[in-house]
C-alpha cells in the first residue's frame, strides 16, 4: 500500500488525511505536501492519521519538520491518532509530549 | 551472548535450521517487502499481534537505516531465525553511519534511537559493512 494524502479546509485549518504507510520510501511525499501547504500560507495544520497503517522514524521526522515549519510562522500542527501501535512510537521517542494528539477531527478543531 | 545466556542474534541466525533470508537492493521502495516477510516470520512464533507489529516496525527501521544514505550500491540482507528467541540480523555490505543517518534532512528521528527504545537486545557491528542484530524472547 502506498501513501494517500487528501487535504481540505475546515474552521481556518487545513486537514491532511493520511492513509497507508509512512516510511522511508513514502515520507518524502508527506514532507513535500506539508512544505507545499506552508508555502501557500497554510500555517495551521491538522494531520489525521486514523488511516495510517504504518509509521516509522522517517515519518516521525517529517512530522517534526512540519511542526518546525508551521511554528516558524506562529502556526500549529495537531495530530489525530487513536491507534495504540502508533501512539506507542510517539511515546517511545518522547514525541507524545511534543505534539498535540487528539482522538478526532472535532476534538482537534475545537482546540483554540 | 544475548540476554539470559542466549546466543547473540548474529551467532544465532548463522546456525538456526529455520532461518529465513531475504536480500534487497538498497532501494527504499523495497523496505516494505522486507517488513511483510518479517511480519510473516514473527507470526510463526505464535505470539500476539502486538509482538508481530513490533518486529515489523523494528525490521523496517533497521532496513530504513541501511538504505537511507542515498547510495544504491550493494544489498541489504535480512536473516530471521526462531529458537528460544526470535533472532533477526539486518546487514548492509557497505558501512552505514548509524548515528547520523542521511535522513537527517527530513528532521529524522534516529532509527537507532527508536530501535533501542523498542527492543532490549539490539547490537550494532561496524566493520566492512554494518550489521544490526536484534532478538526477542518468546513465551
Amino acid at each position: 500500500m502506498d501513501l494517500s494524502l487528501e487535504t481540505r479546509n475546515a474552521d481556518g485549518r487545513t486537514i491532511i488525511e493520511v492513509g497507508g504507510e509512512i516510511d522511508v520510501y513514502t515520507a518524502p511525499k508527506l514532507r513535500d505536501k506539508i512544505t507545499e501547504l506552508v508555502g501557500e500560507g497554510s500555517y495551521h495544520l491538522v494531520v489525521d492519521m486514523e488511516k495510517v497503517d504504518f509509521l516509522d522514524s522517517t515519518g516521525l521526522g517529517v512530522l517534526v519538520g512540519g511542526l518546525k515549519k508551521v511554528r516558524a510562522h506562529d502556526g500549529s500542527m495537531q495530530l489525530i491518532c487513536t491507534q495504540e501501535r502508533l501512539l506507542k512510537i510517539f511515546r517511545i521517542t518522547g514525541l507524545a509530549k511534543v505534539f498535540a494528539i487528539h482522538g478526532s477531527q472535532a476534538d482537534a478543531l475545537a482546540e483554540s | 551472548m544475548g540476554p539470559a545466556g542466549s546466543l547473540s542474534p548474529m551467532d544465532a541466525v548463522e546456525t538456526l535450521p529455520s532461518t529465513v533470508c531475504v536480500a534487497i537492493a538498497r532501494d527504499p521502495a523495497l523496505v516494505r517487502t522486507v517488513r511483510l516477510v518479517a511480519a510473516a516470520v514473527a507470526r510463526r512464533t505464535g505470539q500476539d499481534e502486538e509482538f508481530v507489529e513490533e518486529v515489523r516496525l523494528a525490521v523496517g527501521e533497521a532496513c530504513a537505516l541501511m538504505v537511507s544514505d542515498g547510495s544504491e550500491a550493494g544489498v541489504v540482507a535480512v536473516r530471521m531465525g526462531i529458537a528460544d528467541r526470535l533472532y533477526v540480523e539486518v546487514a548492509s555490505d557497505t558501512t552505514v553511519d548509524v548515528e547520523d543517518p542521511a535522513t537527517a534532512d527530513l528532521d529524522g528521528v534516529e532509527p537507532l534511537a527508536l530501535l533501542r527504545g523498542l527492543i532490549d537486545d539490539v547490537t550494532v557491528v561496524q566493520d566492512a559493512g554494518t550489521t544490526v542484530g536484534m532478538s526477542w524472547p518468546l513465551s
